[in-house]
């Protein structure tokens, strides 16, 4: 291999060689299934019989025992069921995995029978494999179920600002909640103003975890939206001379409040679990939810004590959508189609959110489904400690485009983590 | 080639291919793109920017810094309670297959696990905690010394010193069976005292061997990636967790930085290994 001379020809080479082999290798192994692959002219009777009996390597978040059981206890036998279809949940710890395995074979030229058939995906992933044209497009109108998804709404068509354009399913909804002991803590601060002023009063009885964690993310969000007094400029693409005005004011509430954070603001915690376990530990007085139903489960798992409640903050807090994409060289994207189509299904999502399954609220837009399935989903129970729909939809805000998040990562890490 | 060559050749044929396909292959497309090349993000023009954009970041030379500190001072606690309970260890005494097992034992266990355990013991709410908490040394958990997410990196090097003693000390209980009692025998029956024959005869027998399980101890803690993401301070953090940070970045444009991050943890251990075994057969000719 020439790869020994560092010249831009023999490096190129060296790649294009490796590529070559990966494809051929690639076209063989999926010849035979070139011709069942080709799902932009089927109709959906078509891509239910190319489904039949495939199965569907489903890459998603393997944290939560309640949600691994949804996927394989129940999706599963369903979809084995009605379509003959697999469902193969493939566990990983951050959906980035799924992303870097996908670019992988896309470097490897394999642009067919590629071993991702299913991600679950938002934000930033999304944006990152839309851009890298790493995704199926253009499958959503032959799905009988997209009927229950309303794209008029900004919330479902926009995924952190970046336009789905029918490269993505929405699957659930989420929405941040402040988690806190009703023993320690009887009148929680209400406002988030409210909140950073109570953290100064109580020195080391709160915190947030460390960005690019998604929940810390979503903490910053708030402050920013604080420090702007609006929301509405971070919706559009980003904005140099916007950011310039708000960021030195974030960065110094988030400086000012350091010394009063848990450890001093010193370290934070890797992530939503680790801060969960700091708040069950009684190290600090709130945690952070992204799904506000998980409340109700950690209390009932033993997590959080049973005086655990939960609340939105006066002025709102962020919420955003999750959705599964299909890649673009997926080997069975015939039968990932009809998967999506059953995960919007009011079956799967009624399923979905029922508390001891999963709760998480659903996708789907409740006027466009039968009226006994709108019923039902008014009907569900929840946890007492969980926050109601009322009061979610009351303080529902939308996400920032997803071009604002890396210069806030960035910033933070300049200018609040390092100071 | 002799038939004996040929034969040794033939047999270890499988296990070349594998990690030549394997881990030099890995190496070269890892090397590929640290030098920017990427051509699946558009990056087509090789050259040595990642390089540069590493090298002009503090935080990574703070990294690099703290990288060596942690595996230096690890490897050397370590190295000094291994050679201690393997000279006792050799000597026989009543219970000593008991100790023996319960010195290897947690070979066996992972690292991640054992890193979680040092979290359930150290951390401010921990089980030692929890302890002080019931013998009233404690009112808060935040009054607990913070021996994990800690500026010392205190719960790093617990761990690997719990991990790494019964590695050397193993390796070098099996030196000192196969080095024997009969130079030890000599020096007393010349008149040195248990002191000079330990520093004199032992310690310099064993040196050779020594070094090179720490070698092997060292390049792991050096290029270790769990145990510092798990018990480490968010800023500043060790070399191999800020290379993640950059390979799971969404900006895809940072893969190549965290490329050259790699190459420079292999290169670093490379050397150094390279100059601890100059070292230790320099040793073993003396």
């Amino acid at each position: 291999m020439p790869s020994t001379s560092l010249s831009g020809r023999g490096a190129r080479a060296a790649l294009t060689s490796i590529a070559t082999a990966g494809a051929i290798i690639a076209g063989i192994a999926t010849a035979p299934l070139a011709q069942a692959d080709d799902v932009a002219a089927m109709n959906w009777d078509q891509l239910v019989a190319a489904g039949k009996g495939k199965t569907v390597n489903w890459y998603m978040w393997g944290g939560s025992a309640k949600i691994n059981a949804y996927v394989s206890d129940w999706v599963n036998p369903q979809m084995q069921q009605r379509y003959g279809i697999t469902v193969n949940r493939v566990a990983i710890d951050s959906t980035v995995d799924a992303v870097n395995k996908v670019l992988g074979e896309k470097e490897a030229g394999v642009t067919s029978g590629g071993s991702v058939d299913m991600i679950w995906i938002n934000g930033r992933n999304f944006q990152t494999m839309k851009q890298a044209g790493m995704l199926t497009c253009g499958y959503m109108e032959k799905m009988p179920n997209n009927a229950n998804i309303n794209w008029q709404d900004p919330t479902i068509a926009f995924d952190f600002g970046i336009p789905v354009d029918g490269c993505e399913t929405p699957w659930g909804r989420a929405q941040m909640v402040v988690v806190y002991d009703k023993a320690r803590t009887p009148n929680p601060p209400t406002s988030l103003e409210g909140l950073l002023a109570w953290a100064k009063a109580n020195p080391g009885r709160f915190t947030y975890p460390a960005l690019p964690d998604f929940t810390g993310m979503f903490f910053v969000k708030h402050v920013l939206y604080h420090e702007a007094g609006e929301y509405k400029p971070f919706i559009g693409g980003f904005d140099q001379t916007v950011f310039d005005g708000v960021a030195p004011k974030v960065w110094t509430t988030l400086r000012e409040l350091e010394p009063s954070l848990w450890r001093k603001g010193e370290t934070y915690p890797t992530d939503r679990a680790a801060m969960h376990q700091l708040f069950a530990n009684g190290e600090v007085d709130f945690t952070l939810a992204t799904h506000p139903d998980s409340v109700g489960s950690d209390i009932e798992s033993g997590t959080f004590p049973p005086t655990t409640g939960s609340y939105v903050l006066d002025g709102g807090t962020v919420g955003d959508v999750h959705y599964v994409a299909i890649p673009f060289n997926s080997a069975n994207k015939a039968a990932a189609i009809v998967l999506a189509n059953f995960l919007i299904s009011p079956e799967a999502q009624y399923e979905k959110s029922r508390p001891e399954v999963w709760g998480v609220r659903t996708a789907l837009d409740l006027t466009r489904v039968p009226a006994e399935w709108a019923t039902k989903f008014a009907n569900l129970p929840r946890h007492p400690a969980v926050v109601d729909d009322a009061a979610l939809a009351r303080g529902a805000l939308p996400q920032p485009n997803s071009e604002w998040i890396k210069p806030l990562e960035d910033g933070w890490r300049e200018e609040v983590l390092k100071k | 080639m002799t038939g004996q060559e040929k034969k040794a050749f033939i047999l270890l044929l499988p296990v070349m291919l594998v990690i030549g396909t394997l881990f030099v292959g890995g190496l070269l497309l890892g090397l590929l793109r640290s030098f920017n090349y990427m051509p699946v993000i558009g990056l087509d023009d090789p050259s040595l920017d990642a390089y540069a954009r590493v090298f002009a970041n503090d935080e990574f030379w703070t990294a690099l810094a703290l990288s060596l500190y942690i595996s230096v001072v690890s490897t050397a606690i370590a190295t000094v309670l291994a050679v201690a309970s393997a000279l006792v260890l050799r000597e026989t005494f009543k219970g000593k297959r008991i100790v023996t097992f319960l010195f290897q034992l947690n070979l066996t266990i992972p690292h991640v696990v054992g890193a979680v355990a040092i979290l359930l013991l150290l951390s401010q709410s921990g089980f030692l905690a929890r302890l002080g908490y019931f013998g009233g040394l404690i009112e808060r958990p935040s009054d607990f010394p913070a021996m994990v997410y800690d500026d010392w990196y205190l719960g790093v090097i617990v761990q690997y010193v719990w991990k790494e003693t019964p590695f050397i000390g193993l390796i070098t209980l099996a030196i000192l069976q196969s080095v024997g009692a009969d130079y030890e025998a000599v020096a007393q029956s010349l008149g040195a005292n248990r002191w000079r024959r330990l520093t004199q005869v032992v310690l310099p027998l064993i040196a050779p061997g020594v070094m090179r399980a720490q070698i092997v101890a060292f390049a792991f803690t050096f290029g270790a990636f769990e145990v510092p993401y798990l018990l480490g301070k968010t800023f500043p953090t060790v070399l191999p967790v800020l290379a993640y940070q950059r390979y799971t970045d969404v900006d895809l444009g940072l893969r190549p930085e965290a490329m050259a991050m790699g190459i420079v943890i292999a290169a670093v251990s490379t050397v150094l290994i390279l100059g601890y075994m100059a070292l230790s057969r320099r040793l073993g000719r003396t």
